[in-house]
């Protein structure tokens, strides 16, 4: 394909922000691994991990799920955010995504109850969330946050807010989607509160529009904020919940946050994570068998799962349970009618995610007004070149991702990376491409008696 | 032991929620505990309930000796405590352990010893209890003692066992008189049954206890007083029946068909009559079967007498009575031991073949021939004017309560009974074994039932098998009722359907023509 045509591709057309200019339409959603150190200190491993994008000539990467304080870890072994010291470590990474002439947006986060694989700092306390009821799906222990926690959590988020701006990064998203602290907060299936952080949609809001007051006070309005949402909760998952918030809600939502300082809305589903239509596609019992035994320990219903997993008379039940709400819908493109409707509400740009992997589609959806951009996730992995693939006029590349989903259930316990056996001439060859991200080791050095604290 | 503590809040509420729910978790793990007992307990009743199976003979012979024809399942008395009777009640057994004293018959067995249970009494596992009861044996296996000096046949001089023949020595009467008793007997409490059975037998386990105590005995006691109930009234208007009798339908009336007495006819309430012998079936199919001809077919009539046993519709043994009647069709009754005259043999087949063969056939050197003009057919009792009380006893309205219920809807369904309004003319094989003779046993020898009926004995002796070697037929001494010999029984031809009058046949012959016609009826 000729430059010219190339650039007439909407997909190739820059997306402009109000504070940051990208050179495509195409970002990596948030995706992480546990590359990183105990302490919360990123590793080269991350940085080679992220490099990968970067060089596949994708416009902007969103950060991995970066906590704003160790309580709001999702995975013990991800990069966080809550010191200072970090910042150049942080500064390090962004250095390297630039010279793949690629933006970096941090992810800030808070995992609320939502907490996978506690790790050590979160061992011995029940995770902080607007509520004091377990988490529906592994039985995750919380308590409700008092106002003072609250405080403290607005500070966090507008402190990391800070650092990714100290550490000249391009930009923040907040991450108020999935089932995290926020969604914790905003769904009305989750949200048992009677003070001014419960109750009404205004109030369960509060706490995310109060963070972004935070960060505009604390990093002025020249730094790129956006908000990711979950447009439709479906809380009810595990069939007793509550269904939680509507469109409606989320559209509400999203006009607040552009009133209150939001440069762009990302568009995912969903109230806990992972759920059946995010990321959609399929479930591999084997995988989960293998290595939901992470997890076990950090829930008082996980057991239950593990069982529900490993034996091939129980699956049927989880099955049911998992893909009754994916009837009727695609993989690709699973969350465009929300994106539309909440585009249709703001004037801000809209980013949608959700199996996004043919140019067509991707096309499509960008000149019928559903968003300005994609997120993609899944699809990188298994092509982190995807977008060189479209440039040369393919619509997939030769080996597509198969929404297998085997990357997302092997991520409590093993390296993020493709797990998809199709893919793989051999096991061995799926393991040698899930090491490649180690292949740049830091350069060891003996410590000076100064650093080592007996 | 020093309490751990737990690492993570996970843990901690695990332990808490386990120490709250520790009185619920001991509550279930027991339910579920009583629940796996249960559920086992039920199982085994269940398989136990399920049992149904009796053993099966290779020897057919045996299988008419021993076998079920399925009578035991409503009928029978559990095998312990027919084991248990003669210990509870000796002065109805006589002292003895075994049932000798109601005529009952018992041989040795494979193994040399003697059989447990008598000839004609079948065992079958129902319930995962052991029952036993009749079958057609009971009533069809009879003894003969030849006593002559060098008989000629097959049998010897000495008592043989003749299956087939009727049952000359089973006071069946008696013998239902003495369960009928029984049951109200205090004797009959589970306590003193249960001890009995634990002296005449291995001592019951408990739970074997437990189920006689509470299932068995109570079951055995209340269908024996309802037995008792319905058959207790018309016993008592009938004349004791004697050994070799039974009332084939009565007692069908009042307890298979479930009538009261009170329907009943005064005149049909005595049915009292002979056991008939049951040689060579095949050449009677399509005669006219029962003493009074009422059955023209095999196949009901033996499903019939196997209802007489105890049989109901859905315990029936439709295979093992199948089999036993196809080994009757040839049955051949032993020869004759008797060696008459060879020319008054002549003579009186000669005489025989004039004035008997039409209604009864005849007998060859070797073999009986069912050939003659009304062989098998009804004779009016008007010609015959012998003892009405036998045909009185079938009546239209039973024949039409037969038809209408018994095996309906099943390929056994009854058809062919009908009332008639005589006697069947009989075929004559296997005479020597037969007697008393006419379809009431009235009439002790060949030699009396050749004389008028005034000349007939008034008052015999029943219940001895020795052979008479002259007259033919059993000893029967002349006896004044009821006097009667240990172990015998005096037969009063006086006495309501015991009447020895009609077959006036031959009995005006002169006595030379009388001899010589004799001699050749017991070469039959």
């Amino acid at each position: 394909m000729s430059q010219a045509a190339a650039t007439a591709d909407v997909i190739f057309t820059p997306l402009t922000f109000r504070n940051l200019a990208l050179k495509n339409r195409i970002l990596r959603s948030s995706v992480s691994g546990r590359f990183d150190n105990e302490d919360g200190s990123l590793t080269q491993t991350r940085i080679n991990w992220e490099s990968k994008f970067a060089k596949g000539g994708i416009a902007a990467i969103i950060s991995s799920y970066v906590p704003v304080l160790m309580e709001g870890r999702i995975i013990a072994g991800y990069a966080t955010v809550h010191r200072d010291d970090f910042i150049p470590y942080w500064e390090k990474l962004g250095e390297a995504v630039h010279s793949f002439d690629c933006k970096f947006i941090m992810q800030l986060s808070h995992s609320g109850r939502q907490m996978d694989v506690p790790g050590v700092h979160n061992y011995a306390r029940p995770a902080l969330s607007s509520t004091s009821k377990k988490e529906s799906l592994h039985g995750f222990l919380c308590r409700a946050m008092t106002v003072q926690d609250i405080h403290h959590v607005i500070e966090a988020f507008a402190k990391g807010a800070w650092r990714a701006r100290e550490a000249g990064l391009d930009g923040v998203e907040l991450h108020a989607a999935n089932g995290y602290l926020f969604t914790q907060f905003l769904s009305s299936g989750i949200n048992d509160r009677t003070d001014q952080y419960g109750g009404s949609l205004n109030n369960r809001a509060r706490l995310l529009l109060d963070v972004i007051q935070a960060i505009r006070a604390k990093v002025g309005d020249k730094f790129h904020l956006q908000v990711k949402i979950s447009a439709i909760d479906h809380n009810n998952v595990v069939p007793w919940e509550k269904k939680g918030n509507t469109l409606a809600d989320s559209v509400k939502v999203a006009q607040w946050c552009e009133a209150a300082g939001a440069d762009a809305i990302h568009v995912s589903t969903g109230s806990l994570f992972p759920h059946p239509l995010n990321p959609p596609g399929d479930f591999s019992f084997e995988t989960i068998t293998a290595t939901y035994d992470a997890m076990i320990s950090s829930g008082v219903d996980t057991l239950r799962n593990y069982f529900l997993f490993r034996h091939p008379l129980l699956r049927p039940i989880f099955r049911w349970v998992w893909f009754r709400m994916k009837r009727g819908r695609p993989v690709e493109g699973v969350g465009e009618d929300e994106a539309r409707a909440i585009k249709a509400a703001v004037k801000i740009p809209v980013l949608s995610t959700g199996g996004w992997q043919s140019a067509t589609k991707i096309r499509d959806a960008i000149k019928s007004g559903a968003c300005d951009g994609i997120t993609i996730a899944r699809s990188l992995i298994a092509n982190p070149d995807l977008p060189r693939f479209w440039e040369a006029g393919h619509d997939l590349p030769p080996l597509p991702c198969t929404y297998c989903n085997r990357c997302l259930l092997n991520a409590p316990k093993n390296p993020m990376g493709c797990y998809e056996p199709l893919r793989f001439a051999s096991h061995e060859a799926m393991v040698a491409q899930l090491m490649t991200i180690y292949n740049t080791h830091p350069i060891l050095r003996v410590p000076p008696p100064s650093e080592v604290v007996p | 032991m020093i309490r751990e503590a737990p690492v993570t809040a996970v843990q901690a509420a695990l332990h808490r929620r386990w120490r709250a729910l520790t009185p619920v978790y001991i509550l279930l793990a027991l339910v579920a505990l009583i629940g796996v007992i249960g559920a086992v307990a039920g199982a085994v009743l269940l398989w136990q309930l399920a049992q149904n199976r009796t053993p099966y003979y290779v020897d057919v012979v045996d299988e008419f000796k021993y076998g079920s024809i399925g009578a035991e399942t409503h009928s029978g008395i559990p095998y312990r405590i027919w084991r248990a009777l003669p210990t509870l009640f000796p002065e109805a057994f006589g002292g003895r352990d075994d049932y000798t004293a109601f005529g009952f018959l018992y041989e040795g067995g494979p193994d040399g010893r003697w059989r447990d249970l008598p000839i004609g009494i079948s065992r079958r596992t129902y319930r995962n209890v052991d029952v036993v009861w009749f079958n057609c044996a009971t009533c069809h296996t009879g003894t003969v003692n030849i006593a002559m000096a060098d008989p000629y046949g097959a049998l010897r001089t000495g008592r043989h066992i003749v299956p087939g023949m009727p049952s000359n020595n089973l006071d069946l009467e008696r013998f239902i008189r003495f369960l009928l008793d029984a049951g109200a007997d205090e004797r009959m409490s589970a306590d003193s049954l249960i001890a009995a059975m634990n002296t005449a037998g291995p001592k019951l386990s408990r739970v074997e206890e437990f189920i006689y105590r509470w299932y068995v005995v109570p079951l055995l006691r209340d269908g024996l007083i309802l037995r008792r109930s319905r058959l207790t009234p018309l016993l008592a208007q009938q004349p004791l029946w004697g050994p070799g009798r039974v009332d084939t339908f009565n007692p069908y009336k009042l307890i298979q068909a479930n009538l009261p007495l009170a329907s009943l006819q005064k005149s049909e309430l005595i049915g009292v009559a002979d056991f008939p012998a049951i040689f060579n079936q095949g050449p009677r199919e399509g005669m006219h079967l029962h003493w009074d001809g009422n059955n023209t077919s095999l196949d009901e009539r033996n499903l019939s007498a196997a209802m007489g046993a105890g049989v109901t519709p859905d315990s029936a043994e439709i295979g093992t009575i199948k089999r036993i009647a196809d080994w009757l069709k040839t049955l051949r009754p032993p020869p004759s031991p008797y060696r008459p005259d060879p020319a008054a043999v002549t003579r009186g087949r000669e005489l025989y073949v004039k004035q008997c063969q039409a209604c009864h056939g005849f007998q060859d050197a070797n073999a009986y021939t069912f050939s003659g003009e009304t062989i098998g057919k009804v004779e009016p009792n008007s010609t015959l004017g012998v003892d009405p009380a036998r045909l009185d006893s079938y009546t239209q309205k039973f024949r039409d309560y037969q038809v209408a219920n018994f095996f309906g809807g099943t390929p056994y369904q009854f058809k062919k009974f009908e009332k008639t309004d005589g006697y069947a003319n009989l075929p004559l094989d296997g005479l020597w074994l037969r007697a008393p003779y006419l379809h009431n046993g009235s009439v002790p020898t060949l030699a009396d039932l050749l004389n008028a009926p005034a000349q007939r004995p008034v008052a015999f002796v029943r219940g001895v098998d020795t052979l008479d070697p002259a007259r033919g037929g059993f000893v029967a001494p002349a006896c004044t009722p009821p006097a009667a010999p240990a172990g015998a029984f005096c037969y009063d031809t006086r006495l309501p359907g015991n009447g020895n009058g009609g077959h006036v046949y031959g009995v005006t012959l002169p006595a030379d023509q009388k001899s010589d016609l004799l001699a050749y009826l017991l070469t039959f």
